[in-house]
């Protein structure tokens, strides 16, 4: 049997830089050699569109096998056998807070419009995170939480430009900087000889925790968490050391703010892949933008003029700014598709990469016109072990909560989860 | 499980709707005096000052001068009247009562209730801002078992016995003391029961009780505002009185003179107006009386009353389309809500807690920049706008410099410095709440991310090669001992000293052993004392009681911050850091519990240049000045907005963003009134944002490269003299970033101003947007202006009901063109209406009018501004029961015609920012729900938290 193996470049596209990856041998450690005969780990990874899509042009008629793609979806024409397209999955709108807001914050918690928090949005535990409890357990980082928000102001509320929440007003912060995410996965030595210092700031918590009412407790549990995490991920990384010496990758140089809005995407991907690839993490979440943030926005080589993403979603009912908005929304497919093959080029035991992943592409909101939750855009890429039936568009009953998919999807990841937010069952198409 | 097309529950719509109305703070009351000037004298007498809701013309009055406040010395609360509710110490049995089932003449609706037995005393204290003589009036109550009291003024010569006996619950006669003179600071008063009238009797077969309404001091000695003629004076001095009257309790004011409703007569009320919509089953509204009518559920949900209440008040519903009350129904609608509302914030005293949080990444390199003693930052903030090149904020002077040296780092180029301390970067910036700041404990999380960015940060801060030149604490903390007999005691000390300043609170002895323990071991791994104590310190950087703002739980809501508690979150206020050693040492001794010390501190911090924090930090998010960073004129069309250099392109916005931070500058440094932030007479611009203002084309005929400076430039201060000008409304800062690329956005533009000036922040758009042309030639080439495309627009009711509130504040503004320079008419030589109303009353017909009607209701920006800042001084969104505090800060700030420094301070004294605040019982649907759901499969990760 073939061992997981890494490509021997990983390129980090279009920032012109390489990182290289020497020897194969850098992924055989001891790790893989002991671990022959386990199956390769399964992974879970999130990538989100922001704002909704255009439904005219994203809808299918036919479902099953020989479905005709719309024109949204053409490009993953060239991928179809290893997609799932998912239709008629809802969300809960919570009625009263923003459409914007909720559709990031609910989105993989299909929280219910009774649990609040004071701020005012249903922030469970996302079911990333809910993975991550299990699938985090044996890698040096329990998630990876990523971000290509590309506006330089700060205009909106964390609400609106985080998907992945550890819990009750406490956001898994995503990170945006290629290059501090490629120093938290490669260039670890900074904190790893801080053991000590946990101990002792883990004191200070306890010391501090008495004195606190029951509200501040809660808000202290987030620090004391992190260190426990922190602690984890210092013996794991410490324990991959080699490996990760030996992958040798070069730092990023170019600055996300001068990256063109494919390259930011890419890099951002690529840095992902690279993390799920050499099992650093097995569970990710990437947004490719932030909910509303009526900034203007550049996309070179699509438009010719800063889009306005947020405000054309309200103007599609007229044919010229709809068709503007239709060609984002392939943008943003072409996006996934791209990082989807790179998935299926890693080989990895007998499949590929894509093969032991999940990685789903949706959105909080169906469409933006009208901040519509029913019918959300879902489209799962990779078997993630054998677990999802690819190749085919399924069409659900009306109404069917899409948190029947998260809970499937915990269930592929091996994560047996009873109930997500509004739950009712399972999805037939994963096992 | 819900259904998923039910209506969820009421009170969850209740909350939103209230959350969304009130994203920043509590709501402003549009209250002023009889437009016709013939105001009263009652407040002579004592009995309340009559009020009524002001309709409309008022157009006579005059408006004060705000250029004339300036300077450190306050001129005290001059009309300031102390509420025996509100501003009396409670000790003993003294306890709060509310009046309104007994009449509406009691001053806030309430008193000061005490009882006791022949030879107890009622001991309590209230403040006087300075030593002088006064005319004390006070007023009591009276009742048939109220005792003889002996009143006492220990301090002066006060002396007088009082029979507050009477068959009937009422005021009594108004105490009326000439000239007594007070000292400055808290002053003692004391009634003592000694017996009672025949006719009273017994309280609980064992004593009395006593009430007292209030205490009005009227200095006698005191000048008026330097530059006003006496004429002016009487005349401002009886709008003072009222308007402070009026704002104790600004919607009792609407209708004192009103008749208060039966439960039965609201209930009518609310069906004949109210329920056709707000009945649970419109789609158009979240707001539902149906359980609420009946009078009895009114009583359990403050928020809703003050919706109503503000509502009716504001003459925003029934919507113009509906069938209307006639005035003196609408105005004892309004005084009944009021009266249900203040009862409730009575007997819920309470305001709510403020969530423990961490430092902003902006504060924690204030943090640890005077922890440290460091010269200057530890990374570069792009948020932190102001870049000076000399020290030109140093508020001791109370002058703002003529001319200011200055760039922009946000914006500018060349103006973030690159790296400050090698290997030192900042963790991700701290975004803001929604109609509020960034330094919410609700917001402010913690991720594994994050400990790791501190964790690094500790350690690269103190091990970076320019550390040892650029740190105050070389010598006395690093460098090792000469001696090294006692090195481990010397250590120690050391240690423990940097621990207190670092933790702000005692730090017992287990915690410095470990400390200790650890210097011990560093020292013995690196066999450097520097060494060892730089990692001690690294580990400090990132411990939780370094890093969060603690508040140690207090048991009730009437208990007081601990004195560190105090002092950090006084120092976060004003300096966005760590309290100095003057302030810890009064934290130390505790004598910062004493609210005069506490005064004295805060007006000594506001003389420290640190607190240009409250420029860089507070008035940069209050102003939403981010949204400039990505304004984006269309670059065709507003050509001049963008200037070239080398390859890269530049925006005009560099300048104008800090025009109104500089003026903020200036109030802040001359403690001048914050109503220049509505009409200034000055500003301060560089020679090229001058031109952009007043030259035909800006910048003459320079072509796109170096079309403007990028770098520093020198902001003069410059008078002005026409009114377009002057204030925050209208820079072009502001009117630049309201826009879109190609055109106005008076829709924002008059959302900014209802959020940010007015603190009355508009419901969020509904789900349907019909869009508007993104051009307005497109909209001028079918012959309609903005304005009127826009009304076509909202033809709904549903819109109409919203945008008639909004909108007009942003045609207000529709002769500043998208980059803010002023146009005559149209580009297609349409004429602009910017006329309208504010709050749909105070009509004006431009821009000037609408300055003026702002100056001459001070109290509403007055009252917004006093919200936004004490929502940032506590850290949480204002609720309804912080409705109290507000009108307290306020009717100081009105005496002080909005003296900045009086701003502050009112906020330091008042109760929320001095107590604890208490966590309500939670209601079902708060209840905070379990962070995760718990998996069915077992997961052994030990810290599972479930």
């Amino acid at each position: 049997m073939k061992k997981n193996r890494l490509s021997r470049r990983a390129v980090l596209r279009g920032s012109g830089v390489t990182i290289a990856l020497p020897l194969l041998e850098a992924m055989q450690g001891n790790r893989t050699h002991a671990s022959a005969m386990i199956p390769a780990p399964r992974r879970l990874a999130f990538f989100y569109i922001p704002n909704g899509v255009v439904q005219s042009a994203w809808n299918m008629n036919e479902v099953g096998r020989d479905y005709q793609l719309s024109p949204t979806l053409q490009p993953i024409e060239s991928v179809r056998e290893e997609i799932l397209v998912l239709s008629n999955l809802d969300r809960i709108k919570v009625a009263g807070t923003d459409g914007h807001a909720q559709a990031s914050t609910c989105w993989l918690s299909s929280a219910a419009p009774d649990e609040l928090s004071p701020a005012g949005y249903p922030l469970k535990r996302t079911i990333d995170q809910i993975v991550a409890d299990s699938a985090g357990r044996e890698t040096s980082f329990r998630s990876l939480e990523l971000s290509c928000n590309p506006y330089e102001d700060n205009r909106e509320s964390i609400y609106f430009d985080n998907i992945s929440w550890f819990g009750h007003g406490h956001v898994a912060r995503s990170m945006r900087d290629p290059i501090e995410v490629f120093n938290r996965l490669f260039r670890v030595e900074e904190y790893t000889n801080s053991t000590s210092v946990l101990d002792l700031v883990m004191e200070d918590a306890r010391s501090l925790g008495v004195k606190l009412s029951a509200q501040d407790r809660h808000k202290l549990a987030e620090y004391t968490e992190a260190v426990r995490t922190v602690e984890k991920q210092i013996t794991r990384v410490r324990q991959r050391q080699h490996d990760i010496a030996k992958l040798n990758p070069t730092t990023p140089i170019k600055a996300w703010q001068a990256m063109r809005r494919d390259e930011f995407i890419q890099v951002m991907g690529d840095l992902m892949i690279l993390a799920l690839q050499s099992d650093l993490t097995r569970v990710a979440t990437l947004m490719t933008g932030p909910e509303r943030w009526g900034s203007p926005l550049n996309v070179e080589g699509w438009f010719e003029k800063p889009i306005q993403h947020h405000s054309w979603t309200h103007g599609q009912h007229n044919a010229e700014i709809r068709k503007q908005l239709e060609r984002l929304d392939l943008f943003h497919i072409e996006q996934f598709v791209q990082l989807v093959k790179k998935m299926r080029d890693i080989k990895e035991g007998d499949g590929t990469l894509l093969d032991n992943t999940a990685f789903m592409l949706g959105s909080g909101l169906s469409s933006g016109e009208h901040h519509v939750c029913n019918n959300l855009p879902s489209v799962i890429a990779g078997r993630c072990g054998g677990a999802i039936k690819t190749g085919q568009h399924v069409r659900y009953a009306e109404g069917t909560p899409i948190a029947n998919l998260w809970r499937s999807l915990a269930m592929a990841m091996g994560v047996n989860v009873r109930r997500v937010g509004d739950s009712t069952g399972l999805i037939s198409e994963i096992s | 499980m819900m259904h998923r097309s039910s209506p969820p529950h009421l009170l969850v719509f209740l909350l939103l709707a209230v959350f969304w109305l009130d994203a920043a703070g509590t709501r402003t009351a549009i209250i002023a005096q009889e437009g016709n000037g013939t105001s009263n004298n009652d407040s002579e007498t004592g009995s309340p000052t009559r009020t009524v809701v002001f309709e409309a013309d008022d157009s006579n009055a005059t408006i004060f001068d705000y250029h004339q406040i300036k300077g450190r010395k306050s001129s005290g609360s001059r009309f300031g009247r102390r509420e025996g509710e509100l501003d009396f110490e409670l000790t003993g049995n003294s306890r709060i009562q509310s009046m309104t089932s007994f009449g509406t003449q009691w001053s806030g609706n309430a008193h000061l209730l005490w009882d006791g037995v022949v030879g107890e005393s009622m001991n309590s204290s209230f403040d006087v801002d300075r030593t002088g003589v006064y005319d004390v009036m006070i007023q009591l109550t009276l009742a048939g078992d109220y005792g003889l009291f002996r009143m006492t003024l220990p301090n002066t010569s006060v002396n007088r016995e009082i029979d507050l006996y009477s068959p009937r619950v009422e005021l009594a006669p108004t105490i009326v003391l000439k000239k007594v003179r007070l000292e400055a600071g808290r002053q003692p008063i004391a009634f003592k029961l000694i017996g009672a009238n025949n006719k009273a009797r017994k309280y609980r077969n064992r004593g009395y009780l006593m009430g007292l309404d209030f205490i009005q001091l009227t200095p006698t000695d005191m000048p008026h505002n330097s530059g006003n003629t006496g004429a002016e004076n009487s005349q401002d001095h009886q709008k003072i009185v009222d308007a402070v009257t009026n704002q104790r309790n600004p919607d009792t004011a609407t209708v004192e003179n009103s008749k208060a409703m039966t439960t039965q007569q609201l209930a009518e009320f609310t069906r004949a107006f109210c329920i056709d919509c707000h009945n649970g089953e419109s789609s158009d509204t979240e707001v539902n009386f149906a359980h609420a009518v009946n009078g009895q559920n009114w009583q359990q949900d403050p928020e809703l009353l003050r919706l109503a209440r503000n509502a009716i008040n504001h003459h925003e519903m029934p919507p113009e389309t509906a069938d209307q009350p006639d005035a003196a129904q609408r105005r004892a609608a309004a005084a009944t809500l009021n009266a249900l509302l203040t009862d409730y914030l009575l007997e819920h005293q309470n305001h709510a807690p403020t969530t423990m949080r961490r430092m902003t990444r902006y504060e924690y390199n204030n943090a640890v920049r005077d922890l440290l003693q460091l010269r200057g930052d530890i990374y570069p903030l792009p948020e932190k706008t102001l870049r000076g090149s000399h020290d030109y904020f140093r508020p001791a002077t109370g002058q703002s410099p003529r001319a200011i040296l200055i760039g922009n780092r946000t914006l500018g180029k060349n103006q973030v410095e690159r790296q400050i301390l090698t290997g030192v970067t900042p963790f991700a910036i701290d975004l803001q709440a929604e109609g509020g700041f960034n330094n919410r404990g609700e917001e402010l999380g913690f991720s594994p991310i994050l400990l790791e960015s501190l964790l690094r940060l500790g350690k690269t801060i103190v091990h970076s090669p320019e550390f040892d030149g650029y740190c105050g604490l070389t010598e006395s903390l690093f460098s090792a001992p000469e001696s090294t007999t006692k090195l481990d005691l010397e250590a120690r000390q050391r240690i423990s000293r940097f621990l207190e300043r670092a933790f702000r609170s005692p730090v017992e002895h287990a915690t410095i052993n470990r400390y200790c323990d650890y210097f011990a071991v560093r020292l013995k791994q690196t066999n450097s004392f520097r060494h060892a104590m730089k990692d001690v310190v690294a580990a400090i950087l990132a411990s939780p009681r370094f890093v969060y703002l603690a508040e140690a739980s207090g048991t009730t809501s009437k208990s007081q911050h601990d004195s560190y508690a105090l002092a950090t979150r006084l120092s976060f206020f004003l300096w966005s850091s760590i309290p100095d050693d003057e302030l810890l040492a009064t934290a130390r001794d505790g004598s910062l519990l004493d609210p005069q010390v506490l005064d004295e501190q805060t007006q000594r911090m506001l003389t420290d240049p640190k607190c240009h924090a409250l420029t860089q930090n507070f008035a940069r998010q209050w102003l939403r000045l981010d949204q400039l960073v990505t304004a984006v004129p269309d670059f065709e069309r507003f050509p001049r907005y963008y200037s070239r250099i080398g390859c890269e392109q530049w925006k005009f916005g560099l300048q104008t963003m800090i025009e109104p931070l500089l003026l903020f500058d200036s109030i802040v440094m001359e403690d001048r009134s914050i109503m220049l932030l509505i009409d200034s007479n000055y500003t301060y611009r560089s020679d090229e944002l001058q031109s952009w203002y007043t030259d035909e084309v800006p910048f003459g005929d320079r072509e796109n490269r170096n079309r403007f400076n990028t770098n520093q430039q020198q902001y003069k201060r410059r008078s002005l003299t026409d009114r377009r000008e002057g204030g925050v409304i209208t820079t072009a800062a502001t009117m630049t970033m309201t826009s879109s690329p190609l055109r106005t956005n008076p829709i924002t533009r008059g959302a900014w101003v209802a959020t940010v000036i007015l603190n009355r922040p508009p419901p969020p758009p509904p789900d349907i947007v019909p869009p508007i042309e993104a051009d307005d030639r497109e909209i001028e080439s079918s012959g309609l202006t903005l304005r009127q495309r826009l009304k076509q627009h909202q033809s709904g009711a549903t819109c109409a009901a919203c945008h008639s509130k909004i909108d007009p504040l942003g045609f207000a503004l529709e002769n500043y063109d998208a980059i803010g320079r002023w146009r005559n008419e149209y580009a297609s030589g349409l004429k602009i209406d910017s006329s309208g109303e504010l709050l749909g009353k105070l009509k004006f017909h431009d821009v000037v009018e609408l300055k003026d009607e702002l100056l001459r209701h001070p109290e509403l920006f007055m009252r917004a501004f006093s919200e936004h800042l004490l929502s940032y001084a506590l850290g949480r969104q204002l609720k309804v029961s912080d409705e109290p505090a507000v009108n307290t800060i306020l009717s100081k700030v009105m005496d002080a015609r909005g003296q900045f420094t009086t701003v502050v301070r009112a906020i330091t004294q008042s109760h929320a920012f001095r107590f604890h605040g208490h966590e309500p019982s939670p209601k079902a649907s708060e209840m905070p729900v379990p962070a995760m759901p718990v998996p069915a499969m077992p997961v052994p990760d030990a810290k599972g938290k479930q």
